[in-house]
């Protein structure tokens, strides 16, 4: 077999497992979501009153959500709703009732990306590098220092962290914003005031989000080079004379190899969006859209967001897969090399 | 160098933004920007420019209008500030109304607000259904013609089935330009409402279907641009915030003191006390706020509070179905024994007043209602004697401190609350926790979120739970929260059913009727027939559930709701007073009304 035959069959064998398990996913969420409990037009009328709305006006804002709800057998529904996902529609959204599911979560998507795509970059290549240093230095202050600091922001939920930053950055010193992805008062589009503004109101998410998720790089990333530079070839390569940057290539790219799934599996993650960060700083992304979908008992939104959810992580554990293979010769050769 | 210099470029822009702050803003004139939140719904970019879509970018008072707002009134629901409606008069049975508008109003564009406007808005709100505009013919206080009498006036007609609150339903209509909306409604509309109202068998139903069926059209419907009768217009959304500018054709466009609105959206309460905190609103609606958090907002420069009368009351209410809560002497006891003072400082003490005693009414509407009948109401002042009492009366007893139902078996009293309503879990911990230093073993049951919790409620699985009452000022409203579906009477087209307990939906399981005042009384049509009683038989009613509520205790009264409401004078001034008449409104009809005036320097 002619190695483009090879990998025609390996893609064609992860895309079939790929289709196979977003169709399982699809149908598990389908009957798990109808079973949660509670009628979303009575949930969203009570709280109406809560909120001090008139009963009129609440009976008024709720009445015509009934025409949303799901109808049917529950069977009748899956089949329904298996036709429309292979035309690529969701349905219709029960929260924000007259607009398309995908419409939504490609709103949502696009406010997710900036925060936790850049957060997950800049903790990663944050995490590795001051990884090396720890292990390289491991014996120093330096080092203790950098594992320290990851040891204790890897334990620190990333709900506290964001309240935190929020309490000093936005209420006690109040340089950067609290909530809302960008300033309404800037007219949307290339112009530096706007991207200003999302910059400004990305801040915080990305701060956040980085030194969440720093700890667990900077941990995975020392404990892999301490591994590594116990390797014979680390010590051939030092008596061979090599160069000390050519030894630290060796030493960098086998050490990062199994962060490398991770990472991959994290930009995956990202359609998750990241719930708390997102509900802390009123950030619009496909986390809080999800939470929403939940307490609002919207099932197409719900279905449509776990089902984005999944196919970022299958598309995300192909492509890592594929991409393995061309970072690891011994993959690459059947684990021979 | 290069990657620096982009690095340079990034930093400078987002310090040139971050210095800018919030008062950045291009096209604000004098009157500067004022800035809100909409306590009814959070913001949602998403959603069309349609005040059809409960979620749609339209914010009432401010680029939504209404015939007219209405006041705060303790007893009276039919009592309204003008808006589009300029002025209006109707017949004593609500029988006629005639509705005269603003001779001046026009839309954002420029063209008048008509009649036909008015008309269409009607017809619009057919397909959406209830209140004043359900097809069922046998609905009551269904509008039943709509006449344009000329391009300022128009006149509708109740239908046989009569309401007290046609008046109000109608007045709160939402009125859409029609030369943006009309054509959602197709050409023969008015002949098929027509059939609909008055006709029967399956061309009526056809007719019904054809109506309802345009609802999800109606909802979907996205302007490209607002088209506003309001003193303001949207000028952009985005999923933090909407902006809206002056609308230069309102009716009363000199009393408007801002140029701009920003109404911010939240995702919790968190959001609005951080927003207070840092003193960017000029106003939020009411809240719910923890002590500390208060005490931080009252140190904000400008920072106040107004407050006034809320037609909402929260309680505790029993499942009767199940045992002991069945025995009247058991909810007497519980009643006795809590300290509703000391559970409204823990729970709501800025936004509630402790209940004077269990009436199912609001204190301050109930004093109207009720005069001097309001002070022979039994008080259920905290009284361990007469709980002990009562518990005797049970069949209770008494076994190492602790008390047992009758047939000896510990007695475990569960309240359930939804674990995300801070106040409530305050207070059902407070009640425990009074309960268990008088020998009741208590305990506090949290459901993940409201709907659920409803829904368990409604299915009766809990003992005790929460449940709001008094919501007036209609008197149909305020008892039907203990004397409609969820006590098991249920009214559809105008008739009335009782339902067994623990079914469709009746979960507080009380007798169909109970004695009052030497005679048996069904408290579910009493409830019904507030509908549409004269003022002397309404009162009469609630003078005779009140009393079936106070001494059969369906539910314990704990608070009652204060409106208060956050404003900040740094910017703004001019808002309203304590208790006044327009506090339930938003600040945009605040402005409307002339409130709220730039502060000068």
């Amino acid at each position: 077999m002619t190695r483009g035959a090879a990998i025609t069959r390996r893609v064609a064998g992860h895309l079939a497992r790929g289709v196979v398990m977003i169709w399982v996913v699809a149908t598990v969420s389908f009957f798990i979501i109808r079973e949660i409990p509670g009628d979303p037009v009575q949930g969203m009328y009570e709280s109406l009153l809560q909120k001090g709305m008139s009963p009129q006006q609440a009976e008024r804002a709720t009445a015509v959500l009934y025409g949303f709800l799901p109808k049917g057998t529950l069977w009748d529904q899956y089949v329904g709703y298996m036709g429309s996902l292979l035309h690529g529609d969701l349905g219709q959204s029960l929260s924000t009732p007259g607009v398309q599911v995908t419409h939504l979560i490609g709103a949502a998507a696009s406010w997710t990306v900036l925060p936790v795509l850049a957060g997950t970059l800049l903790s990663f290549l944050l995490g590795v590098t001051m990884g090396v240093y720890a292990a390289i230095r491991r014996s120093g202050k330096l080092g203790d220092l950098l594992a320290l600091s990851g040891s204790l922001l890897h334990g620190i939920p990333v709900y506290v962290i964001g309240l935190l930053l929020t309490a000093i950055f936005a209420t006690l010193w109040p340089i950067l914003p609290s909530g809302g992805p960008v300033d309404v008062d800037y007219v949307p589009g290339l112009n530096p005031g706007y991207i200003g503004s999302l910059l400004y109101h990305a801040v915080l998410p990305v701060v956040t989000y980085t030194l969440a998720s720093y700890g667990g790089w900077i941990l995975a990333m020392k404990s892999n080079v301490v591994a590594v530079l116990g390797d014979d070839f680390i010590l051939a390569a030092e008596l061979r004379g090599l160069k000390r940057g050519i030894v630290f290539r060796y030493l960098a790219r086998n050490a990062i190899l199994p962060l490398f799934t991770i990472l991959a599996l994290s930009i995956g993650m990202l359609f998750g969006g990241s719930i708390f960060i997102e509900e802390i700083f009123n950030y619009p992304g496909l986390g809080l859209l999800l939470v929403n979908s939940i307490s609002s008992r919207d099932y197409a939104l719900m279905g449509g967001t776990f089902l984005i959810i999944t196919v970022g992580i299958v598309v995300a554990n192909i492509v890592a897969d594929l991409l393995y293979t061309v970072i690891d010769p011994r993959v690459r050769s059947g684990g021979t090399a | 160098m290069k990657r620096l210099a982009t690095m340079a470029a990034l930093a400078s822009i987002v310090t040139a933004s971050a210095c800018g702050g919030a008062g950045q803003v291009d096209g604000a004139g004098p009157g500067g920007i004022f800035t809100t939140i909409d306590g009814s719904k959070q913001i949602n970019a998403s959603a069309p420019i349609n005040p059809f879509n409960p979620v749609g970018s339209v914010f009432a008072g401010y680029n939504g209008m209404e015939l007219a707002w209405p006041k705060n009134d303790p007893t009276d629901p039919n009592v309204f500030y003008p808006a589009i409606a300029r002025s209006w008069t109707e017949t004593p049975d609500q029988s006629q109304v005639v509705i005269h508008l603003q001779p001046n109003a026009r839309w954002s564009d420029g063209r008048p607000v008509t009649s036909e406007d008015v008309k269409v808005s009607i017809g619009l709100a057919y397909t959406q259904g209830g209140t004043a505009y359900a097809l069922d013919p046998a609905a009551a206080g269904a509008a039943a013609d709509v006449r344009i009498v000329d391009p300022a006036t128009v006149e509708i007609t109740q239908g046989a089935n009569k309401s007290s609150m046609f008046l109000s339903n109608l007045l709160s209509t939402v009125v859409v330009p029609a030369h943006v909306y009309g054509r959602l409604l197709p050409g023969n509309f008015w002949q098929t409402l027509k059939v609909a109202q008055y006709s029967s068998g399956p061309a009526a139903d056809r007719a019904r279907a054809s109506i309802t069926g345009l609802a999800d059209k109606v909802i979907a419907f996205a302007p490209k641009q607002d088209v506003s009768a309001g003193p303001f217009v949207l000028e952009r959304v985005n999923p933090g915030a909407a902006l809206l500018k002056r609308n230069p054709y309102f009716y009363n466009n000199k009393v408007i003191g801002p140029d701009k609105v920003k109404v911010l959206n939240y995702t919790g309460n968190e959001q609005i006390w951080n927003y207070l905190i840092s003193g960017q609103l000029d106003n939020a609606p009411f809240t719910s706020v923890p002590a500390a958090v208060m005490d931080r907002i009252r140190q904000v420069s400008g920072s106040g509070v107004i407050s006034g009368y809320s037609p909402v009351v929260t309680s505790l209410a029993f499942n009767q179905a199940h045992k002991p809560y069945d025995n009247v002497h058991v909810r007497r006891a519980l009643a006795y024994l809590i300290d509703r003072r000391q559970v409204t400082r823990i729970a709501s003490p800025e936004g509630g007043t402790p209940a004077v005693t269990t009436s199912g009414i609001h204190a301050r509407a109930a004093k109207a209602w009720l005069g001097g009948g309001f002070d022979a109401l039994n008080p259920y002042r905290l009284d361990p004697a007469k709980a002990a009492a009562e518990l005797k009366a049970a069949g209770m007893t008494r076994r190492g401190g602790r008390w047992a139902l009758p047939d000896g078996k510990p007695w475990k009293v569960e309240i359930h609350v939804p674990a995300s309503f801070s106040d409530w879990v305050s207070a059902a911990k407070s009640i425990t926790s009074q309960l268990g230093d008088h020998g009741i073993d208590a305990s506090v049951v949290t459901t993940a979120d409201y709907t659920l919790y409803l829904s368990e409620l409604a299915q009766g699985k809990y003992d005790i739970g929460f449940w709001l009452i008094g919501l007036g000022p209609s008197p149909y409203n305020i008892y039907q929260r203990i004397y409609g579906q969820a006590n098991g009477w249920q009214l559809f087209g105008g008739r009335l059913k009782h339902v067994a307990p623990g079914t469709e939906g009746n979960w507080m399981g009380g007798p169909q009727t109970v004695q009052a005042g030497g005679a048996r009384v069904d408290p579910g049509q009493l409830t019904g027939d507030l509908n549409f009683a004269s003022p002397a038989r309404q009162k009469q009613i609630i003078g005779t559930l009140a009393e079936v509520t106070n001494q059969q205790l369906p539910v314990v009264q704990l608070w009652d709701y204060v409106n208060t409401q956050f404003v900040n004078t740094s910017r703004y001034t001019g808002f309203p007073p304590n208790d006044s008449e327009a506090l339930r409104l938003s600040s945009g009809v605040w402005m409307q009304l002339g409130m709220i005036r730039k502060r000068q320097a």
